[in-house]
């Protein structure tokens, strides 16, 4: 059996608001395997966005191990943990596309950052833009493009690095549920050219859509249950 | 990231907000403006009081007045023969330097320095100054010669004519005698000098008369002073013959040197020019403040930004040069439109009013044309740029540092 991408072990998260410590996870043991789409569910403060942070390495453990493709995250460095962001695709609830790029503009400058050559770039950027269906958007501006049209720009940027796996959090949230159904359409399409897809939402029929849904609650795994479609 | 990106990004960013950026510029601009102006104006008219010295006198001769001791004719050959120094002097001559009047043909006097001098000898020290416009200097000349400045002929050079050679002059003195007068003939109107003089060098206000002439007539056997010329005018020789001229007459003499004196004003020159600059260099600190401060906004501004670059795998140092970059470009453009600006602001004096009304010599105004060195133009560059970059450190170390999963939830 391959190794899973994602490994986590009694996994803890305490912080510390004002003087008083918090316990956002209170010990998370996950397996994620390499091609599936893990939706993580749960209501907001049940400690989800958390875990995202980690699985992302935004942010670090307070114990426990969390193994990404077999290594452990609380042996990297600052740099390291960059490093490991770069081959990780983020789309987020609100885009968080560069206002003043273009939608080509704004998938370059993530393969920019990965020092990726300027005409591979721009190739590049086109072919991940059409595959989002944006052939005809990829010179506006994110104003210039409604809310769905603006995550695909994002879907299109997290695939730019060849991403491990890609983790969205709540990534139809901020958009209207037509074009959210289009958007899962894509992300699943994304998730059968093999690309591990992590999904952070509190929408049940979303989660239902994913091959594999835990829940969290209060900081532990309430459910964890492999979806045989 | 590729420095290129980098530059791309920071650009793009300045880009957004232009007229803050502009405002910005024109910090670094006034800033760097007034130290160009004040350097390439100092170093002008550096320049050009070396350049009015070397005009009027020779590198290679020194001016001996006594201190406390009067000097005599025979004190030339004292000098020549003093054996530590004897190679290096080519000759010495005695000045009798006295006030009188002069009268033209038409009753006109004026009062003017008289100089007795040797003219051949003279001719020989000052061989591009001690020379005939119109007539000539003969090397033995009559009791009754007198040799004048072109402004003793062309009054200021302006068109006023007092005298002309093979005119006769009436030449008079208070001292010792009183009114004494005689008769000479005007035999030879130096060419134009220009720049400033000191002791008995020719200059175009100069009245010379043969020194046995100046005896006489001045009824005295002491000297005003005693040029010496010598063979090179290089700092060793002036510093050694100087020294071993002082030494002998038991330090009761002076020895000046032009080249000496025009160090003196030029090294004061450039203290007062350091100083000015300094208080100009404040002015660019305070815009080094601007920028600082402006960054700090900027990266309010831009947090989530920064939380987003940092998530597509942007390492900490990439975000620090790139503000660094930015604030550098502020600092490139500032500097580069500062130069030409401040450049301009110093010729501007200079175009307006053909001799600078911000310098005076005698009350007319010194021709300074103003320089920029090679040396200045780094400096300024430098200086501009790396104020721009360092008022930026703090600010963009601060953006480095943050932490990303605060920055992308910021609003």
């Amino acid at each position: 059996m391959s190794v899973p991408i994602i490994e986590a072990k009694d996994l803890k998260k305490t912080y510390l608001l004002g003087k008083v410590p918090v316990e956002a996870l209170r010990g998370i043991n996950l397996n994620v395997k390499r091609g599936e789409f893990l939706s993580i569910l749960g209501p907001s403060g049940s400690g989800k966005s958390t875990l995202l942070n980690l699985i992302g390495a935004l942010d670090k453990p307070s114990s426990g191990k969390l193994l990404i493709d077999g290594v452990d995250e609380s042996t990297l460095d600052d740099n390291q943990l960059t490093e490991l962001r770069g081959r990780i695709g983020f789309v987020f609830q609100f885009f968080n596309l560069i206002p003043r790029y273009t939608a080509i503009q704004n998938v370059e400058l993530a393969m920019s950052i990965a020092n990726v050559g300027k005409s591979e770039r721009s190739k590049r950027a086109k072919e991940l833009l059409e595959t989002v269906g944006l052939k005809d958007r990829m010179n506006h501006k994110p104003a210039e493009l409604s809310g769905g049209q603006q995550q695909r720009v994002a879907i299109a940027r997290a695939l730019a690095n060849e991403p491990r796996f890609m983790l969205l959090d709540e990534p139809t949230g901020n958009i209207d549920s037509r074009t959210a159904q289009e958007i899962i359409g894509l992300i699943k399409k994304v998730n059968g050219e093999g690309v591990t897809v992590i999904m952070v939402t509190h929408d049940q029929n979303l989660a239902r859509e994913a091959s594999h849904t835990i829940e969290v609650f209060d900081g532990m795994i309430k459910s964890d249950e492999v979806n045989h479609a | 990231m590729k420095a290129k990106d980098i530059f791309g990004y920071s650009f793009s960013a300045i880009k957004l907000r232009k007229l803050r950026a502009g405002l910005t510029t024109l910090g670094i601009v006034i800033g760097i403006a007034a130290i160009v102006a004040l350097l390439s104006l100092t170093q002008g008219l550096s320049a050009s009081l070396t350049n009015s010295f070397q005009q009027g006198l020779s590198a290679n001769t020194l001016v001996v007045t006594g201190q406390n001791i009067p000097l005599y004719a025979n004190y030339t050959d004292q000098i020549m023969a003093i054996p530590s120094i004897s190679q290096d002097i080519v000759a010495t001559i005695p000045v009798i330097q006295q006030t009188g009047y002069l009268t033209n043909s038409s009753g006109s006097t004026m009062k003017v320095t008289i100089v007795g001098v040797n003219f051949a000898e003279t001719a020989e020290a000052y061989p591009t100054t001690f020379t005939a416009a119109t007539g000539t200097i003969s090397r033995n000349p009559s009791d009754y010669s007198i040799v004048i400045g072109a402004k003793i002929s062309n009054l200021n050079l302006n068109g006023t004519i007092f005298v002309n050679a093979g005119d006769q002059l009436t030449v008079t003195t208070q001292v010792p005698i009183a009114n004494e007068t005689y008769v000479g003939n005007v035999t030879a109107v130096l060419a134009p000098i220009g720049g400033l003089s000191i002791g008995a060098a020719p200059s175009d206000t100069g009245v010379y008369i043969p020194i046995n002439q100046a005896e006489t007539y001045f009824g005295t056997n002491q000297l005003s002073e005693i040029i010496v010329q010598l063979k090179s005018s290089n700092n060793g020789t002036i510093t050694t013959v100087s020294n071993a001229i002082t030494k002998y007459f038991n330090g009761e003499v002076t020895v000046e040197s032009p080249t000496v004196i025009i160090n003196t004003i030029n090294s004061a020159i450039s203290t007062i020019g350091g100083f000015i600059v300094g208080i100009a260099a404040i002015s660019l600190l305070v815009a080094g403040v601007g920028i600082m401060n402006i960054m700090f906004v900027s990266i309010i501004e831009r947090t989530r930004e920064i939380g987003i670059l940092k998530a597509l795998g942007m390492k900490s140092r990439t975000v620090l040069s790139t503000f660094l970059c930015e604030s550098a470009l502020i600092g490139v453009v500032g500097s580069a439109v500062g130069i030409a600006l401040g450049w301009g602001i110093a010729n501007l004096d200079a175009l307006v009013n053909k001799r600078s009304s911000l310098v005076k010599v005698n009350g007319t105004g010194v021709k300074i044309t103003p320089v920029l060195t090679p040396e200045v133009f780094i400096l300024a560059l430098a200086f501009g740029i790396g104020v721009s970059i360092l008022f930026a450190i703090y600010p963009a170390w601060r953006a480095s540092k943050l932490n990303v999963v605060d920055a992308l939830r910021y609003e």
